[in-house]
């Protein structure tokens, strides 16, 4: 929290323009578009196999709260946030699409891939499986958008590195050389670990801002792999660290 | 409980259920399941009865399954009618099998009867709805003092109801012993009997109300031992470990399904048993989520053993195809879905109709590519609005559903869409003139917006209401079932396309084919079968 350039991003608690609820968005839009003219949107497609933290990770991100449990997803779940970036001028709105993991949701899934601009595709670090199956999502989404979009891994359940981990920071990190993804991060949501760094680093990758950003903190653009995706314990310190 | 033994009182078959049991077998199921399922919400919540009843139905042989040997009462699956003896050979292992690996399922009774003032307090006073939800929900803004502030009317109207249910009762010779008692049959199905439906099933009714109109007693005497010999033996299967990850997803909200210690719930291991069990009798879809919602809802009524079967009702013949593995019967029900809108509700077309980039989809391309805000709906009919509307709401769509099938889901679904439509929200988010417009803003909301709908009279009375309602209840099943046909048989037009090309579609060619002009014809809707809103 002490970092200001997360601060940025995550203060939104505080400000008005916050959608707390999906149903209240409209009054909170007026207060930007005051300030801004035309309010920049992305939509983020979340992809990942069935219970590896999807909607975790968008719910910590939201409102930040975790529960050891959240309801399976069915179809699709609508989100969207505020987000101010770094220099506190520039707000863009990301549009979260949350998504079923079950492999044969995928039949219903085309549609809602070819007009993302993000596709964040998840793995749980202490299931292999998940893992493996990246392959299917990549190829899923680099068919309906080719290189148009722009790729990111996420490695979910960092908090049980120590004891359950079945995937490697190697395994990803060669997945992310081959598939040309922007750049892999390893979360814990439980822990409230990169989950803030994670949207920040998105919102930096999208093309509008990449310059920008990229005079701003070269390390995390530039060099995705030194991210810091060490697991500490003391996580709201230490996830803003490669910043 | 006397008057249930009394043969003259043997319901007549239900004409218009459209159910194919012979009177015999229906006469024969109900004096035996009487005896058993007549059951008082207080005594079934002790435990003590429900080991017993089990050790009854290891020992008892098929050869027992006599009038005079039910009188014994406490079997567990006591529906065995006359059409037990057409399956008595399949079943001559079952008993055998039973008595080395049977599972146990002790039938909790979930729902506190809303039947007097304490229970109403304790409800009132307590974080959890009647049903063991938590009020307050993650998914909604609905706090617990709204909550509250809506049960303490809406519990009268419960109370109420339930006198017009006694009522109705005993105009069919249904009597009950006292207030208390959970029938477990009910009055042939009737123009008056739909009208109490469509007002609700009292609470603790439910179970056995859904289970008798939906044709459950026909499934459970047709299949008498099936489940358990399925839940015995198929206990793992290749969908376990989807279906494993999924039991502590279904209902976090809901005691009944969160353990508070290192113990199980017997809730989870009962849902783990129907869905691994339905994996198994159905490998057409096997596990699908979603489905471990409607598991979940339905065991908080009626027993394993019925949820099992209630799944395969609705699987085989009120969402067919909804679970299957390409999903097709989900694009087919949605391409109907957006015909409904199309025709009933058009003046929504050009807002709903509209491709991301805000392009109106030309009319004949609608079911080769469904406008987006399918992905919206997609969940109302894979689960059932579970998780789409407030938890009552939910169980009042499922009262009628049951009763009067999948037009129920449509009929809501437009009923939700038009009520969605009259907010400033929508209209904010709708008008062209305003910066708030955009697409998925707008899908955010209608899937938000019927979260918020705590009170299902306004739902129902919407729909159905013949002044001041919507007339979407003239919406015939016969209608549905028709564009059903029409848009599956397109659908299988195009999917033929598909695959009649090479393998190897470029994007550019897919892009051709889904867009292709002469893949569909124009379905009609029978105008006159609906009253044509006036707008």
């Amino acid at each position: 929290m002490s970092q200001p350039q997360v601060d940025s991003i995550s203060n939104g608690k505080s400000s008005q323009s916050i959608s707390n609820s999906s149903s209240n968005n409209n009054t909170n839009n007026n207060s930007n578009n005051d300030k801004i003219n035309i309010l920049r949107k992305y939509k983020i497609v979340f992809l990942g196999d069935q219970s590896v933290g999807k909607t975790s990770l968008i719910t910590r991100f939201m409102y930040d709260t975790f529960d050891e449990t959240y309801a399976a997803t069915i179809g699709i779940d609508f989100l969207s946030k505020t987000m101010y970036l770094d220099d506190n001028k520039t707000t863009i709105r990301l549009q979260l699409w949350d998504t079923a993991g079950q492999e044969r949701f995928r039949s219903l899934i085309p549609s809602y891939i070819r007009d993302s601009h993000v596709a964040v595709i998840c793995y749980d670090i202490t299931n292999k499986k998940s893992f493996n199956n990246l392959d299917k999502w990549i190829k899923d989404v680099k068919l309906e958008r080719g290189d148009d979009v722009i790729i990111v891994l996420v490695g979910n359940k960092s908090d049980l590195s120590n004891d359950k981990r079945q995937v490697t920071i190697e395994d990803v990190e060669k997945l992310h050389r081959s598939i040309g993804s922007k750049f892999y991060i390893e979360t814990s949501t439980k822990a409230n670990h990169n989950v803030k760094l994670l949207f920040k680093k998105i919102a930096q990758s999208l093309p509008e801002f990449e310059h920008q950003q990229n005079q701003q903190s070269q390390d995390a653009s530039n060099n995705p792999e030194t991210i810091d995706i060490s697991i500490d314990n003391n996580p709201p310190v230490a996830n803003t660290s490669c910043c | 409980m006397s008057q249930f033994l009394d043969p003259t009182l043997e319901v007549s078959t239900p004409k218009q259920s459209g159910h194919k049991r012979t009177e015999s077998s229906y006469s024969t199921s109900y004096s035996v399941l009487d005896i058993y399922e007549t059951e008082s919400p207080i005594s079934a919540r002790s435990p003590t009865t429900t080991n017993n009843e089990l050790g009854d139905e290891i020992m008892r042989g098929l050869d027992e399954l006599e009038f005079k040997d039910l009188s014994n009462d406490n079997t567990l699956f006591a529906s065995n009618g006359s059409e037990t003896e057409i399956n008595s050979n399949s079943n001559l292992n079952l008993n055998l099998n039973l008595n080395s690996n049977s599972y146990i399922e002790e039938r909790i009774e979930y729902i506190t009867p809303i039947n007097n003032i304490t229970n109403i307090k304790t409800i009132l006073s307590s974080p959890y709805d009647m049903y063991g939800f938590k009020k307050k929900s993650n998914l909604s803004s609905i706090t617990p003092e709204h909550y509250n502030q809506w049960f303490e009317q809406y519990s009268q109207y419960l109370l109420e109801r339930k006198q017009k249910w006694l009522s109705l009762m005993r105009t069919n010779g249904l009597n009950l012993p006292n207030d208390s008692t959970i029938p477990t049959r009910f009055p042939p199905k009737s123009a008056k009997v739909k009208k109490l439906i469509r007002k609700g099933i009292p609470p603790e009714w439910r179970g056995n109300a859904w289970f008798y109109y939906a044709g459950g007693y026909e499934k459970l005497s047709k299949h008498n031992g099936l489940y358990k010999e399925i839940a015995t033996n198929g206990v793992k299967n290749k969908d376990s470990d989807v279906i494993e990850r999924d039991l502590d997803r279904t209902f976090p909200d809901n005691k009944y399904f969160k353990s508070n210690d290192n113990n199980e719930p017997k809730m989870i291991q009962s849902l783990r048993r129907v869905l691994t069990a339905f994996a198994h009798y159905k490998p057409q879809i096997g596990y699908c989520q979603s489905l471990n919602f409607l598991a979940g809802l339905l065991l908080l009524f009626m027993n394993e053993e019925r949820s099992f079967w209630m799944l395969v009702i609705l699987t085989e013949r009120i969402i067919p195809n909804v679970h299957s593995h390409n999903l097709e019967g989900v694009h087919t029900d949605q391409g109907v879905l957006m015909l409904c809108i199309k025709e009933y509700i058009n003046q929504l077309w050009p807002i709903l109709g509209k491709s991301f980039d805000g392009q109106l989809i030309a009319e004949d391309k609608i079911l080769s590519n469904l406008p987006p805000i399918a992905l919206v709906t997609s969940p109302w009919f894979m689960s059932l609005f579970v998780g789409v509307l407030p938890i009552e709401s939910t169980l009042r769509i499922w009262d009628i559903l049951w009763y009067q099938g999948s037009k129920t889901i449509f009929r809501i679904g437009l009923t939700l869409f038009k009520m969605s439509s009259e907010t400033n929200e929508f209209q904010e988010l709708t008008s062209t003139n305003s910066s708030q417009n955009d697409q998925v803003e707008l899908y955010q909301f209608m899937q938000s917006y019927p979260k918020s709908l705590l009170d299902p009279n306004e739902v129902l009375g919407n729909c159905f209401k013949k002044i001041g309602g919507y007339g979407y209840g003239s919406l015939s099943q016969a209608e549905i079932d028709t564009c059903r046909e029409f848009v599956s048989k397109q659908r299988e037009k195009l999917n033929n396309k598909k695959k009649n090309t090479s393998i190897a579609v470029t994007d550019e060619e897919r892009q051709t084919l889904l867009l292709g002009q002469d893949v569909h014809d124009v379905y009609g809707f029978h105008r006159s079968i609906m009253i044509l809103q006036i707008k």
